[in-house]
């Protein structure tokens, strides 16, 4: 290939990643600013012991949520459907073990995170462990944004379509989406790039954008239903025929 | 300081926890409103001096917010300082018509430049 060629396809590549590097940079933009606003403080020294410790705590929360999105683009980028294994995973223990991960960050922003689930439930289904995981953190992460204060985000798990399908969604109770955007909602998702949610302006769509991406390469499909009192973003995945072979 | 009262519109509640300790520091008092539709019922029920605004708000925007000030002669007297990670698509010219006084950039301020800045619209 000649240098000349190189150079288009170089610029070809960077036309097509431009939204997501913007929106990357944008949705970086905020812990960073807090990062940095919480440092320069402990450098002028003049807070007390408490406030010292309070202002460490969540520096060092908000660096691993910006470096969980940080991972996920990565991992976005080197998608390919069929590199992912799919296996039998069990929805419920998966959830717990994701409340038990989150529970620290959700009660250091005042906020509790629970998993409803009924027993009769069956919650065997089938994906990619590590894709799905973070798919549901980082539905809760936004939904822990939005949750208003001393509320719980839910993370539930249904069966739909006469148990074929497994629903797991992750309710918060706070502002409700507007219906226009749960319409545009629609096409963003599928959207070759991520754009704002006009009604939750600082979800940039970019890890709703992420988790589709996610979801796609295991089957799955990201959906949401809007509340009077806040909204559910939920993963449908095909149920493990596994446990109906037995 | 005066013992004026700053209102903080930020949803980021640790990024505004940190503005309510460096203002409180220097003598405000703060109350925060985490959107538009809070920080519209506070300025209805307790005088502000000056109002420390988000642009990217849950619900409404800030510029919601600074129509609904403007719709009044009491509340569109009251300076607004604009604390954003939008700065540089911002221009305090197109602004200052919505009663915005100052804007500050969210990832080059020092804790310090916000008393500056409320001190220096108050006068």
């Amino acid at each position: 290939m000649s240098a000349e060629g190189k150079h288009e396809d170089i610029d070809e590549l960077s036309a097509q990643n431009l939204p997501s590097v913007i929106s990357a940079a944008q949705e970086l933009r905020s812990p960073l600013a807090l990062i940095r606003q919480l440092s320069l403080s402990l450098e002028d020294g003049e807070n007390t012991g408490e406030e010292q410790k309070l202002m460490l705590r969540q520096i060092s929360l908000t660096s691993e949520k910006a470096l969980r999105l940080t991972d996920d683009l990565t991992k976005s980028a080197k998608l390919k459907k069929g590199l992912f294994e799919l296996e039998p995973i069990n929805a419920r223990q998966l959830c717990e073990d994701i409340v038990s991960e989150l529970t620290p960050v959700f009660l250091a922003h005042e906020r509790n995170v629970k998993l409803i689930s009924p027993r009769k439930t069956s919650s065997l289904l089938v994906a990619n462990r590590d894709l799905l995981k973070r798919i549901l953190i980082s539905l809760s992460d936004n939904a822990l944004h939005y949750a208003n204060k001393d509320s719980s985000v839910e993370i539930q798990i249904h069966t739909i379509n006469k148990g074929k399908i497994v629903r797991l969604g992750v309710r918060d109770y706070g502002p409700a989406l507007h219906k226009s955007t749960i319409k545009s909602l629609g096409k963003k998702i599928t959207n070759s790039s991520p754009t704002m949610i006009n009604a939750r302006p600082r979800s940039s769509g970019l890890s709703l954008y992420i988790a589709s991406q996610f979801a796609d390469v295991i089957n799955g499909e990201i959906g949401v239903t809007r509340h009077r009192n806040g909204s559910t973003f939920y993963i449908d995945l095909h149920a493990s025929r596994q446990l109906s072979l037995i | 300081m005066k013992n004026w009262t700053v209102l903080v519109v930020e949803d980021d509640h640790w990024l505004a926890q940190q503005f309510q300790r460096i203002l409180e520091k220097a003598g405000l008092s703060v109350i925060l409103a985490r959107n538009a539709h809070d920080a519209i019922d506070i300025i209805d029920e307790t005088p502000i001096d000056v109002i420390v605004l988000d642009i990217l708000l849950t619900g409404s925007t800030a510029f919601a917010l600074l129509h609904e000030l403007q719709s009044y002669g009491d509340t569109g007297n009251i300076p607004v300082i604009l604390c954003t990670n939008l700065s540089d698509e911002l221009s305090i010219k197109d602004l200052r018509p919505y009663g915005v006084d100052l804007i500050m950039d969210k990832t080059k301020m020092k804790p310090s430049d916000l008393i500056t800045a409320v001190s220096g619209v108050l006068g």
